[in-house]
């Protein structure tokens, strides 16, 4: 039988593990935007895993609410990077 | 309804270690990119939508509800925008040179 408690566990143990794959492809990147894309995944991931371990620990509603404002931060931050290294790793057509 | 949630939580982890996988695997940055834009969003939705079960009819629920719009929404948007400013910074696309492998 099992618990919804050991399901949670184990899923944030899985993500850890799936954030470490993607860690891979963020220092091993060829090109800045590869990085850009572990980056990103990560992200998300962690989205996931603060509710998932907030859910776990029965304190959902402290955790919503720091998912929440990552997950903002960390699209902006992705948003402002891919316009910064678009302008400067030399833009094919030039700037706009 | 746990029965639900859990369902959900690793469907949705089924699609987030796939596009792990891909992510890995794939030989350019743009069939990366292919396998983080559709897997990472289909499956944090499926697990946030399977957490936002589990946890029932409440305000947290509905805060999580708008967790997943706003990942729904957002992670489309930051795939384009890596692959456009790709493509103006000169990322050249993979192509198979043998022909048939």
């Amino acid at each position: 039988m099992i618990t919804m408690s050991m399901l949670l566990a184990s899923l944030s143990m899985a993500l850890g593990v799936v954030m470490l794959l993607s860690l891979y492809r963020v220092v091993r990147g060829p090109t800045i935007f590869d990085r850009l894309t572990g980056l990103g995944l990560i992200g998300s991931k962690t989205i996931v895993l603060l509710i998932v371990l907030g859910s776990w620990s029965e304190q959902v509603g402290l955790y919503v609410d720091i998912a929440l404002s990552y997950g903002l931060l960390s699209f902006v931050g992705t948003l402002v990077l891919a316009k910064y290294f678009e302008v400067s790793s030399g833009a094919a057509g030039g700037p706009e | 309804m746990t029965v639900v949630s859990g369902a959900m939580l690793v469907l949705g982890f089924g699609f987030v270690f796939a596009g792990a996988i891909g992510i890995l695997r794939l030989p350019d940055f743009y069939c990366r990119l292919h396998a983080m834009g559709k897997c990472d969003t289909l499956g944090v939705a499926l697990m946030l939508g399977g957490l936002a079960v589990h946890e029932g009819l409440s305000l947290t629920s509905f805060k999580m509800l708008f967790v997943l719009l706003f990942v729904s929404l957002a992670n489309p948007t930051a795939t384009h925008a890596l692959g456009r400013a790709a493509v103006r910074a000169g990322v050249v696309p993979w192509r198979s040179d043998k022909g048939q492998s």
